[in-house]
C-alpha cells in the first residue's frame, strides 16, 4: 500500500519535473521567437538611422531641393505636401467613413447594410495603383492637371475602408444597454448615436482614424497618377505670390492645393531611383523622416488617447 | 471633448506653416529678387505666379530640374516643375492635356500625333548609351600585372552578344578586339542584361544594333521582344546596373549619366567608320553634328559614319502643344524658358557636368527657329 502511493507520488513528482521541463523550453521558444519577430522592425529602424541620420540637419526639414552637384537643400516640398495631402484625405474620408459606420452598425441585416460591409471589403482588397489610375480617368484628366487634391481624393479611398471597418467594430463593443437606456430615457436616435455611442467607441475610432491616416502617408503608387510631384513647391511663395498678386483667400487655398505636389514617400522613391550617389543618400534621409512622421503620429495618438482614458476614469 | 477632433489636424496645419515660414530667408535664390535678365515683362509679375508643370521621360528630369532651379534668378515670376515618369507617361499627359509640356526620349507615333493633334517636338539635349559588364578573372587565373583596359566591341560583335549567336566570352570575335584580355577573357556563358521597363534608352540602343547588322531581327523600339538566350531584364538603370553587378559574366545597357556618376567602366565601340570611340560629350557631339532633321524635327543619330562618332547616342525631346495653346502667359514662359536653356552658356555647362551633351550651334539654330514658330491663339509666342 504505501510503496505503490510512494510509487504515485514519484510518477507525480516525475511528470511536475516534466512539466516543469517543457514548460521552460516552450517559454524559451516563445521568447526566442518574439525577439525573432521585432528583430526586422529594428533592423530597419536601426539601419535607417544608420543610412540616412548623416544627412539629418534643419535645412533638411526648411529648404527646397537643390540640383544635383550643389550641395545642401532639403525636402520641405515633401513634407508641406505630405502634410497638406493627409489632412485633406482625412477631411473627405473621416466625416463619410465614420456616418457610414454607424449606419452599418445599426442596420447590420438590411441590404444595404450587408452591402456596405461586402464593399468595404472589396475596396480595402483594390490595389492602390489601380486607386491612383481611377482618380487619374475622373479626376485629374478632367480637371486637365495634376493636384494634390486629386492625389488627397485618391488616399481618402484608399483610407476609406479602414476607418469604415473599424468603427464599425468599435460600435458593436459598446454595450447595447447604454444605447438602449439612452432611447429610454427620451433621447432621439441622433442625439444617442453622437452623445452616448461616440463617446464611448471614440478612443477605439481615433485609433482607426490614425491608422488609416498613418498608411496614407505611406503610400506612393495612388500619388504617382495623381500628385505628380513637384520639386518646386513652397506654401510660403504660393502665399506671398498670392498677397502680391491681391487674390483672395480663397483663391489662394485653391492655389496651395491645387497644383501638382510632391510627398515624402514620392521623393524617397524618386531619389533612389536617380543616377546620382548624392541623391541616393538623400533618400535614406526621406526615409528616416517619413518613418520618424509615421512613428510620432501612431506614438502621439497613444498617449493622447492613454491620457484621455486616465481622464475619463477620474 | 469633441474639440479634441481637430488637435491633430490643426497641429500639422501648424507644423506646416511653421516649417515654410522657417524656410523664409533660404528656400529660393530668387528671393534677392534677381530681375528678369532681358527687361521682358516678367519683372512686371509676382514671384512665382506662373506655374508650369512638365511630365515625361526620365532621362533628362535631372537636367531639367538643375535648368528649372537656375532659372529662377533669370526670371521669378515662373516656377517650373518636372517630373520623371517615363516617356510614354509623358505623352500620355501631354495627350490627355494634363501637362503644359512633356518630354520624351522615344518619338511620337503617327497614331500619337493624331490623337495629339498639333504636337510638336523639340530635341533639348542628348546622351550616349554605353555598355557596363562584369567578368571576374576565372579560376586558378593570376591577376594581371597592369589593370586591363576597358572591353572593346565593334558593331557586329554587339548585334552578336545581344542576338546569343556569341555566346561565351572567349569568342574568337571577342579576344581578337581585345588583345589585352587574351588570357583573362572566361570560358563563360555571356548573360545579357536588358531594361525590363518601356525605355528611351531601349529604343536608343535598339535602333542601333538595327542600323549595326541585319542579323539584328527584334527591331528597335521602348520596349521590344529580345532574342531567345541568355538574357535576364533590370527596372530602370539602376536596376540594370544592379543585375549586371550581381551577375558574373554579364553585360548590360545604361545611360552615360548613371555609368559616369556611379563610377562604372564602360566599353569602347568601334564606330561605322572604323575608328574606336569612347562615349564622351565629343563623341556624341560628333554625332549630332551629322544628323539629319526630318520635318518633324525628329533624327535618328545612332551608328554615325563621322570618325568621332560615338553610335550609340539619342536626343531627348520637348513635346509642346504648337498651336493650341490658350493660355499665352504660360505658352511665353516655357518657351523663354526653353530657349534660354538652348542659348546659355551655363545652362548649358551645367548638362555636360550632369552628363549629357548640348546640341551644337547648327542644330540650335534649327530648334530655335522652330520654337519661333509656335502660336498661341493664332500669334507667335516669342517676339
Amino acid at each position: 500500500m504505501t510503496s505503490s502511493s510512494g510509487k504515485i507520488a514519484l510518477g507525480s513528482r516525475r511528470r511536475l519535473k516534466n512539466r516543469k521541463i517543457s514548460n521552460f523550453v516552450m517559454l524559451f521558444l516563445t521568447g526566442l521567437l518574439t525577439i525573432l519577430a521585432l528583430v526586422p522592425l529594428f533592423w530597419i529602424i536601426g539601419y535607417v538611422v544608420y543610412k540616412g541620420g548623416p544627412g539629418l540637419n534643419l535645412a533638411f526639414f526648411t529648404q527646397l531641393p537643390r540640383p544635383v552637384g550643389i550641395a545642401g537643400g532639403g525636402v520641405l516640398h515633401a513634407i508641406e505636401g505630405t502634410l497638406i495631402i493627409t489632412m485633406l484625405a482625412a477631411i473627405f474620408a473621416v466625416p463619410p467613413g465614420v456616418l457610414a459606420a454607424f449606419y452599418a452598425a445599426r442596420n447590420p441585416n438590411t441590404r444595404l447594410g450587408i452591402g456596405l460591409r461586402f464593399s468595404t471589403d472589396v475596396l480595402a482588397g483594390v490595389p492602390s495603383i489601380v486607386v491612383g489610375l481611377f482618380t487619374y480617368a475622373f479626376l485629374v484628366k478632367p480637371m486637365g492637371h495634376y493636384s494634390g487634391l486629386a492625389g488627397a481624393v485618391a488616399l481618402a479611398i484608399l483610407m476609406l475602408p479602414t476607418i469604415i471597418r473599424t468603427t464599425e467594430e468599435m460600435l458593436k463593443l459598446v454595450p447595447q444597454s447604454l444605447r438602449e437606456g439612452s432611447l429610454a430615457l427620451g433621447a432621439p436616435e441622433w442625439k444617442t448615436s453622437m452623445n452616448v455611442l461616440l463617446p464611448a467607441a471614440f478612443n477605439g475610432i481615433m485609433t482607426g482614424i490614425l491608422l488609416s491616416l498613418a498608411r496614407g502617408m505611406g503610400e506612393t503608387a495612388p500619388l504617382l497618377f495623381t500628385a505628380l510631384g513637384n520639386e518646386r513647391y513652397d506654401i510660403r511663395q504660393i502665399v506671398t505670390s498670392s498677397i502680391q498678386g491681391k487674390q483672395g483667400f480663397f483663391q489662394m487655398v485653391t492655389r496651395i492645393i491645387n497644383q501638382p505636389m510632391d510627398s515624402l514617400p514620392l521623393t524617397l522613391w524618386k531619389y533612389a531611383s536617380q543616377p546620382y550617389p548624392e541623391r541616393v543618400a538623400q533618400s535614406w534621409t526621406v526615409a528616416l523622416v517619413l518613418m520618424f512622421f509615421v512613428l510620432f503620429l501612431n506614438i502621439a495618438a497613444r498617449l493622447w488617447l492613454e491620457n484621455r482614458a486616465r481622464k475619463l476614469r477620474g | 471633448m469633441r474639440k479634441n477632433l481637430f488637435v491633430i489636424p490643426a497641429i500639422l496645419l501648424v507644423a506646416s506653416f511653421i516649417l515654410s515660414a522657417c524656410g523664409a530667408n533660404t528656400a529660393s535664390p530668387a528671393a534677392g529678387g534677381v530681375s528678369g535678365s532681358n527687361g521682358t515683362a516678367s519683372t512686371l509679375q509676382a514671384a512665382g505666379s506662373v506655374e508650369i508643370n512638365g511630365a515625361g521621360a526620365t532621362f533628362p528630369a535631372p537636367v531639367y530640374t538643375d535648368w528649372a532651379y537656375s532659372y529662377q534668378s533669370v526670371d521669378p515670376s515662373v516656377v517650373i516643375n518636372y517630373q520623371g515618369i517615363g516617356s510614354g507617361g509623358g505623352k500620355k499627359a501631354i495627350i490627355d492635356g494634363t501637362v503644359d509640356f512633356a518630354g520624351s526620349d522615344s518619338l511620337l507615333t503617327p497614331e500619337e500625333y493624331a490623337s495629339g493633334k498639333d504636337l510638336g517636338m523639340f530635341p533639348t539635349v542628348a546622351g550616349a548609351v554605353v555598355l557596363i559588364y562584369n567578368i571576374p578573372l576565372a579560376k586558378g587565373v593570376a591577376n594581371p600585372a597592369t589593370p586591363l583596359p576597358v572591353l572593346v566591341f565593334d558593331r557586329q560583335t554587339l548585334v552578336g552578344i545581344y542576338n546569343s549567336t556569341i555566346t561565351q566570352w572567349n569568342d574568337p570575335a571577342i579576344v581578337a578586339l581585345n588583345p589585352a584580355w587574351k588570357d583573362y577573357l572566361p570560358a563563360a556563358d555571356i548573360t545579357t542584361v536588358h531594361r525590363s521597363d518601356g525605355s528611351g534608352t531601349t529604343e536608343i540602343f535598339t535602333k542601333a544594333l538595327t542600323s549595326f547588322s541585319t542579323d539584328w531581327k527584334a527591331g528597335g523600339a521602348a520596349s521590344i521582344e529580345w532574342p531567345k538566350g541568355n538574357n535576364v531584364g533590370g527596372k530602370g538603370n539602376a536596376g540594370v546596373a544592379a543585375a549586371v553587378m550581381s551577375t558574373p559574366n554579364s553585360i548590360g545597357y545604361v545611360e552615360i549619366s548613371y555609368a559616369i556618376s556611379n563610377k562604372l567602366v564602360f566599353a569602347s565601340l568601334i564606330n561605322k567608320a572604323g575608328k574606336t570611340v569612347v562615349a564622351s560629350n565629343e563623341s556624341v557631339q560628333a554625332a549630332m553634328a551629322e544628323g539629319k532633321f526630318s520635318d518633324k524635327l525628329t533624327a535618328t543619330i545612332v551608328d554615325g559614319a563621322s570618325d568621332g562618332a560615338y553610335p550609340i547616342v539619342g536626343y531627348t525631346y520637348l513635346v509642346l502643344h504648337t498651336s493650341s495653346m490658350t493660355d499665352c502667359v504660360k505658352a511665353q514662359k516655357i518657351l523663354e524658358f526653353f530657349k534660354w536653356a538652348e542659348t546659355d552658356q551655363n545652362a548649358s555647362a551645367r548638362a555636360v557636368t550632369l552628363g549629357y551633351s548640348a546640341l551644337p550651334d547648327s542644330v540650335k539654330t534649327i530648334v530655335l527657329a522652330k520654337l519661333a514658330e509656335v502660336t498661341c491663339n493664332g500669334v507667335p509666342v516669342l517676339k
